[in-house]
């Protein structure tokens, strides 16, 4: 019986003390990491709009400083007035947040937040639109779980440099979206649909058919606020940002 | 003395080339392969899994002589658990990109039989600073082989060596294109084979 | 229904858990020697993916993950850091708790089953199943459908193995390539067939 009670003493001892030391480590490093991912998010807005370049390595601080001097996070309802958060209380979708990236005092970009679908799970990222409504600047990658070599290309350099230029209208002017083709652009697609079709990943069918149904659902959800943008209306220059402690 | 002929340095330099824990005992291959496509992912889990390996040894050697041995296994169990865990935070607090890129495979590193094997094997029976010292050792042999693989991976599959394009811009426009499949799982496995191959093949000829 | 069929078959195929994410690679060569033990083992794997994936599931959603202590008046609560050691903890309980049920039932299940049983324990491909969920944001039906998945898959794999070792035994290779070398090879062609199953679309 002391045996037992002595195995049960120990078990419990080891609890203790591995409970105790992993909280400790995981509170102690909690902030840090918290920075991390804010930092990565940050990074990812800035490379769709060219604020930062993917080859370079920049420090939290740096990143910070960059974003926070361009980069105004705001939310907006369907008809592109400014919301405030208490207005989503239901949750119904009908505030959107958008990502404005201003030079003196004019709006360059807005940043779209996209969230797909993925073949193994959901890819977070962003999008980053003319001011013209209608025009990719950038489009970015910063979380998902397809797999390595074939749909994880969707986090590379190359297949995101597609997006730059392509068109999310058609040429008379009618909500298309960015579709990921099969294969490559100037093969497989028509001539008068090439502007807004990107080249496909070999090897990873499934992940550019779930991104592409990902993207046409996230920019028809936006496409109020780009309608803003083409008609140039004026409640759409939207300039300061409502909440500056909202980073 | 010579130094080839310390108990320490035997205990070191087995697990690192003749015994090595992936070639010659098949062991802890899971996590070895998935993040071999480049250098950088490839030696941080070497380091990931050598600071495991060596302080599970160590820790677990210190109590060998006071752990029940009904509950031996939950014991070892939960001592590489915590620390698998301290290595994944400590990443994810300081080398985020990289754990990232590493995604569930440290967490793996539970499971990695080596560990497991060295703690039932060696630390029970074995003073800590040898413990520590095979720990060391396996976690070198562990990396050397881990590195290997990426090392090729790397340079055919992206023509570059810890990131840094090596290939010369000259030889792509000669026509010379990266080696799509060298990304793919497939090719991880034909290297480890090919490798263990010639390892077993250099041990043998040495009898 | 078409989106779980289609996990089920990526989980199989394309993104098998043992020739895509090399999960579960140590008794995979061990027991891969002849066909009875890699079934036996096969469907053990399978068992155990099924069972401790969703168990899993519902252990993270419901205590671990940020906010899920909120019925508890403890919104804030961040407890995911020890997903890992109660995932490893949930596996070694489930192992023992089906042993233990599979020896009071069925003698005959348990000759064949039971010297695998400890030996799943310590498989990845299970611990990864688990890991993988959380990963990729699973529901609870999906994880139900990607552990089964996942073990068919891990299934097919070893027992395709065991019938190519048969093969190989009476092959005349130079030394050094047998057992472990020429295993690895092997299943680097076979993971190159798995990998052609990408194209399948529902």
């Amino acid at each position: 019986m002391s045996e037992t009670l002595k195995s049960i003493g120990f078990a419990l001892g080891m609890c203790l003390v591995c409970g105790v030391l992993l909280t400790a480590a995981a509170t102690g490093l909690q902030p840090m990491q918290e920075k991390n991912r804010l930092s990565d998010r940050q990074k990812n807005v800035l490379y769709t709009v060219d604020l930062a370049s993917r080859d370079k390595a920049y420090t939290p601080e740096q990143i910070r400083d960059i974003y926070e001097k361009n980069i105004d996070k705001i939310r907006v309802s369907a008809a592109g007035e400014i919301a405030e958060p208490a207005e989503d209380k239901a949750g119904d979708g009908q505030v959107l947040t958008i990502y404005l990236y201003t030079k003196n005092g004019e709006i360059q970009n807005y940043i779209i937040p996209i969230e797909s679908q993925g073949l193994w799970g959901k890819i977070y990222g962003y999008m980053a639109l003319e001011n013209d409504g209608s025009t990719v600047a950038g489009f970015t990658v910063y979380e998902h779980s397809e797999t390595p070599g074939l749909g994880g290309e969707i986090e590379k350099q190359w297949f995101q440099e597609n997006f730059e230029g392509k068109k999310i209208v058609d040429r008379t002017g009618r909500f298309v979206a960015v579709q990921i083709a099969k294969g490559d652009v100037d093969k497989r697609v028509p001539e008068e649909k090439e502007s807004h079709y990107v080249d496909g990943i070999s090897g990873a069918t499934l992940t550019g058919r779930y991104l592409s149904k990902g993207l046409e659902k996230t920019l028809s959800r936006y496409e109020p606020v780009s309608l803003c943008f083409r008609k140039q209306r004026l409640s759409c220059r939207l300039q300061e940002p409502t909440d500056p402690g909202e980073k | 003395m010579k130094l080839t002929r310390t108990k320490a340095f035997k205990t070191f330099a087995g697990p690192a080339w003749y015994e090595n824990p992936i070639n010659m005992q098949m062991l802890g291959i899971c996590s070895a392969l998935a993040v071999t496509v480049q250098l950088k992912t490839a030696f941080v889990m070497t380091l990931a899994m050598t600071f495991v390996v060596s302080l599970s040894n160590l820790i677990i050697s210190l109590l060998r002589n006071v752990i029940p041995g009904n509950i031996r296994i939950i014991v070892e169990l939960a001592v590489i658990a915590s620390l698998v865990i301290l290595a994944d935070e400590f990443l994810r607090a300081y080398y985020f990109e990289i754990s990232k890129l590493l995604s569930v495979f440290v967490g793996l590193i539970i499971t990695n039989c080596i560990i497991l094997g060295r703690a039932e094997g060696f630390a029970l029976s074995n003073p800590p600073h040898l413990a520590f010292v095979d720990g060391l050792g396996n976690g070198v042999g562990y990396g050397s082989v881990l590195m290997s693989v990426a090392l090729i991976r790397e340079l055919f599959g992206s023509g570059s060596i810890f990131g840094y394009t090596v290939v010369p811009e000259r030889l792509y426009a000669a026509g010379y294109e990266d080696m799509g499949l060298m990304l793919l799982a497939p090719a991880a496995f034909i290297i480890i084979g090919l490798m263990a191959w010639l390892q077993k093949y250099l041990v043998n000829s040495r009898k | 229904m078409v989106e779980l069929l289609s996990l089920f078959l990526n989980s199989v195929f394309a993104g098998n858990i043992l020739l895509a994410y090399f999960l579960g690679m140590c008794s995979f060569v061990a027991v891969s020697k002849n066909i009875e033990t890699a079934v036996g083992l096969g469907f053990a794997v399978i068992f155990v993916l099924t069972v401790t994936t969703p168990v899993n599931w519902l252990i993270f959603h419901g205590l671990l993950s940020p906010g899920a202590l909120a019925w508890a008046g403890l919104p804030d609560v961040d407890l995911s850091f020890l997903k890992l050691i109660i995932f490893i903890s949930v596996i070694a309980a489930m192992v023992q708790a089906i042993e233990i049920i599979i020896d009071r039932f069925s003698a005959s299940l348990y000759a064949g089953l039971g010297i695998f049983l400890p030996l799943i324990a310590v498989n990845c491909a299970i611990l990864g199943g688990s890991l993988f969920m959380v990963e990729r944001n699973l529901t609870f039906i999906e994880s139900v459908v990607f552990g089964f998945g996942a073990g068919v898959g891990w299934m097919l794999a070893i027992v395709a193995m065991a019938a190519a070792r048969i093969k190989l035994r009476y092959a005349d290779l130079p030394s050094g390539l047998e057992g472990f070398a020429i295993t690895m090879i092997v299943t680097g062609l076979m993971a190159m067939a798995f990998m052609l199953f990408s194209g399948i679309t529902m």
